[in-house]
């Protein structure tokens, strides 16, 4: 069984996330090795939401990380901070607006767009499907790999979004929204293909039926066990989402953990869960929508 | 009567609200639209327009059309403008009238010198409510408005989020300043500057501070403190930042104090008021100066907001970029 770290950070300073991401990796018993060249770290970024809005991680809190990083690790590596661009995101606007621009300058770190990195084409198959998937170089040739994502709602039916899906914004093809039909596979298959040697979740602000301050950081070596603990937090049944359980069945982590630090139930508590309104209100308006009403009716 | 017959240039957010709304005017007919993009120009058929045209320049050589709606970026502004005025249509131009002084001007010549009508679309003039408001201020109720606040906050360009509500890409021109003119205090600005020179006169002098949350180029929030003709101290407050819209006037009179608010409705009662009139109410002032641009142009009449006005807001807005106040 692997092990996740629940840390709460009393206030969002850049101290107080360094020693919460202490914490939190101490609790797994996780130490950095020593001697890597590169270490890539994959935030959450959505549009040009920023993170107040509990959509995209802090990058005071990937600022937090780097300190901590140039702290244990004496090689000195470079960090290189990545991300994709999306059906209605361009990075360069991203890095710009969300704050990552100013943090790299500040920190004397890279920004790539993986959708302009060099890319090779790799076959990974997810149970009896086949997938041909670009790999962008800097996640290849990178020593450590470092996933910080966020818990949310996500629109689609895949539910919830923690740690697997964000490695859906490394797939450097910018018009993911098309390989929307096939989420789960392709999620699955991504990871397979970029296999991250570390997850930490940015909690500070969660994106629930509302953003809400939550103070959580978590930490595992594990993607599928911390998406289990993320789902469970938000009040949502791990074995209702397809993603996690194909990707423990493919052997990307485990679906059982043992909780480190403060208790689950604690932020399960506090999390803003959808309500019974808010579920029959999605409902509607997806089914507005489906129904191509939405512009007619002057809600789209 | 002979109908009047409208084009439409430009079918981005604000066109296809003129698209929808010129459908149902009255002594009016939507002929045509022009849009670089394909699917724009088919869902303008769909809606019964005979002539799409992914050109503007052909839309403004058509000889059926007496007047041209412009919804194009800013950029293109003076030049659309200009033109439209040289083939003799009518304008109604968006807001901002353009991005400086400069251009605002060229466009006033032009139309001036073809003698063509030129409105400016600013559709709080035609709301209901801040209409009744300006009846309140000139018949005294309030007393002399000492203070005002006018407030334009919304997402902007960058759209926020919504529940189960995918987001849609943002338009380049808007990341780029010489594009746009600047941020949200050219953008909405313009808005709350001539609401309150319609309330209380010209403005005599203007300071704004400006914040960059985002670090854009340009502003992505603004406060001006502007003094007007009345003695009424504004303050102007637009932004770029919020996942709620909202644009509210308050103001504190010797008399009395009011406050007024434009939001967005839920969409149920959207949903309620599409289906019973056609047209959301919180739209209803679109569909007002639209309404107000054709009967100035059957009946030979100036309309207002004229050339004129657009140039004034803008003349303030340079002001307050130029007298920014740094605060530590």
């Amino acid at each position: 069984m692997s092990l996740v770290s629940f840390v709460k950070v009393a206030q969002q300073n850049h101290d107080e996330f360094k020693q919460s991401i202490i914490d939190s990796l101490n609790l797994i018993g996780y130490s950095f090795p020593k001697n890597v060249r590169s270490i890539v770290i994959k935030p959450n970024m959505c549009y040009y939401w920023d993170y107040s809005t509990g959509q995209t991680t802090d990058p005071k809190f990937v600022a937090a990380l780097i300190d901590v990083i140039r702290g244990e690790v004496q090689s000195k590596p470079n960090i290189i901070i990545v991300e994709a661009d999306a059906s209605a995101m361009k990075c360069s606007h991203a890095f710009r607006l969300l704050g990552y621009e100013k943090m790299a300058k500040k920190y004397d770190v890279k920004l790539v767009n993986l959708t302009e990195d060099k890319s090779d084409l790799v076959k990974v198959t997810v149970g009896d499907q086949s997938f041909h998937l670009m790999v962008p170089r800097t996640i290849q040739n990178a020593d450590l790999k470092i996933n910080v994502a966020k818990i949310k709602y996500a629109m689609e039916k895949i539910k919830i979004t923690c740690a697997l899906k964000n490695i859906f914004g490394c797939n450097p093809y910018p018009k993911k929204s098309r390989c929307h039909s096939r989420l789960d596979e392709i999620i699955v298959a991504l990871n397979k293909a970029m296999r991250f040697d570390l997850c930490l979740i940015d909690g500070n602000i969660v994106s629930g039926i509302q953003p809400r301050r939550l103070g959580l950081v978590m930490a595992s070596t594990d993607p599928v066990a911390i998406d289990v603990a993320a789902t469970k937090i938000a009040g949502v049944n791990p074995k209702k989402i397809k993603y996690i359980q194909l990707a423990a069945k493919e052997g990307l982590g485990n679906t059982f953990f043992i909780a480190k630090g403060m208790s689950l139930g604690y932020f399960k508590e506090r999390y803003p869960k959808k309500d019974v309104r808010t579920k029959l209100m999605a409902r509607a308006y997806g089914l507005v929508v489906r129904m191509k009403l939405g512009k007619r009716l002057g809600i789209e | 009567m002979r109908k009047l017959r409208l084009g439409i240039i430009g079918l981005g957010y604000i066109g296809n609200v003129h698209l929808r709304h010129s459908l149902k005017l009255n002594n009016a007919s939507l002929v045509a639209v022009s849009d670089m993009s394909k699917r724009a120009l088919k869902n303008a058929r769909n809606a019964g327009v005979k002539k799409t045209f992914d050109n503007y320049e052909q839309l403004l050589k058509d000889p059926e059309i007496d007047a041209v709606i412009i919804a194009l970026p800013t950029h293109l502004h003076l030049q659309c403008a200009r033109l439209a005025a040289e083939e003799r249509k009518h304008i109604f131009l968006e807001k901002p009238m353009a991005r400086t002084v400069q251009e605002s001007q060229e466009i006033i010549s032009a139309a001036e010198r073809n003698c063509v009508k030129l409105m400016i679309g600013y559709q709080f003039r035609f709301n209901p409510t801040f209409r009744n408001l300006k009846e309140r201020i000139n018949a005294g109720t309030l007393g002399d408005v000492e203070i005002a606040y006018a407030t334009n906050i919304s997402s902007g360009p960058f759209f926020h989020r919504m529940q189960d509500y995918a987001p849609t890409p943002v338009p380049e021109w808007w990341f780029n300043k010489e594009l746009t003119g600047g941020g949200p205090l050219i953008d909405l600005g313009s808005h709350m500057i001539n609401l309150l020179r319609w309330y209380f006169g010209e403005i005599t002098d203007i300071k704004s501070h400006l914040s960059y949350r985002f670090n854009l180029d340009f502003e992505d929030s603004a406060t001006c403190l502007a003094k007007f003709e009345s003695g009424t101290l504004g303050i102007i407050s637009v932004g770029w930042f919020s996942e709620v819209s909202n644009v509210q006037v308050e103001l504190f009179g010797t008399n009395q104090q009011t406050r007024i608010q434009h939001r967005a409705p839920n969409s149920l009662l959207t949903a309620v008021q599409m289906l019973t009139m056609g047209r959301s109410k919180f739209y209803e002032s679109h569909f007002n100066e639209l309404q107000y641009f054709v009967k100035c142009l059957m009946k030979d009449r100036p309309p207002s907001p004229s050339g004129q006005d657009g140039l004034r807001d803008l003349e303030a807005i340079t002001r307050a970029y130029k007298n920014e106040i740094r605060l530590g």
